[in-house]
């Protein structure tokens, strides 16, 4: 199944809400998949098919080099942002 | 969900903040003061920040100060701020009226806290909550006491 992890500083605050959305939205979509949370520190060996971030992360990750498809938010429990960034990865990945 | 109920002890209504530091220690100190985290907290949080950016403005208005269990969180707690005057973050430019602070010991048992928090922002009420002008009818605009 589709893995998505969701990344923040803490790792279980703002990334636990974004996750709240992202499984909202999901949902909308029709799309099965496992959504986790964890802190930018443990995300650099995430086996997840998409990572999904605020804004402010994307510095941080571009250093990770990382094979995911990544995806950062302005808002991080805007449903509305986050289907409008998460669809097309979804219909690049056959998964809509 | 006792984690959750909003009494005298964790909320202060209209606060004075000199600016988002200030802000973050007056709503962690509520923590504290209720033996949920150690006075280290607050410094892990603005470090945090200092280094990753105000990722704990999760949409405009609010913002949920928190740091990992193992930067001095003792017991679930959560506190709420409402600020006098709104206060800016670095690199963010929406101002910040609502501060809820929380402490967690684990990735996902302060899952009711969380939900309560995206409650908020989906229901649309954060503007409510900051002109709010009691813990009477904060507790009924968003059920803390259920």
């Amino acid at each position: 199944m589709l893995q998505i992890l969701v990344v923040c500083g803490a790792g279980l605050g703002s990334s636990f809400a974004c996750q709240m959305s992202v499984e909202s939205v999901l949902k909308d979509l029709n799309v099965e998949a496992k959504v986790d949370h964890s802190d930018i520190a443990s995300a650099a060996g995430t086996s997840a098919d998409i990572i999904i971030s605020g804004k402010n992360f994307e510095e941080q990750f571009s250093r990770y080099d990382l094979s995911q498809d990544l995806i950062f938010l302005e808002r991080l429990v805007d449903k509305e942002e986050i289907k409008e960034k998460l669809t097309p990865v979804l219909q690049e990945k056959g998964e809509l | 969900m006792k984690e959750i109920k909003f009494t005298k002890e964790n909320v202060r209504l209209n606060v004075q903040a000199d600016d988002w530091k200030d802000a973050i220690h007056q709503g962690v100190a509520l923590l504290e003061h209720n033996g949920f985290v150690t006075d280290k907290y607050a410094f892990h949080i603005i470090r945090n920040i200092d280094e990753y950016g105000p990722y704990i403005v999760i949409s405009p208005g609010i913002a949920i100060p928190h740091a990992r269990p193992e930067d001095g969180a003792i017991d679930i707690g959560v506190s709420l701020i409402t600020l006098k005057q709104s206060i800016s973050f670095p690199n963010m430019e929406t101002p910040v009226r609502v501060l809820i602070s929380f402490a967690a010991q684990d990735n996902d048992q302060h899952l009711n806290i969380i939900k309560l928090i995206v409650k908020i922002i989906e229901d649309g009420l954060i503007q409510k909550i900051a002109d709010i002008s009691s813990i009477q009818k904060l507790n009924d605009l968003i059920g803390g006491d259920e």
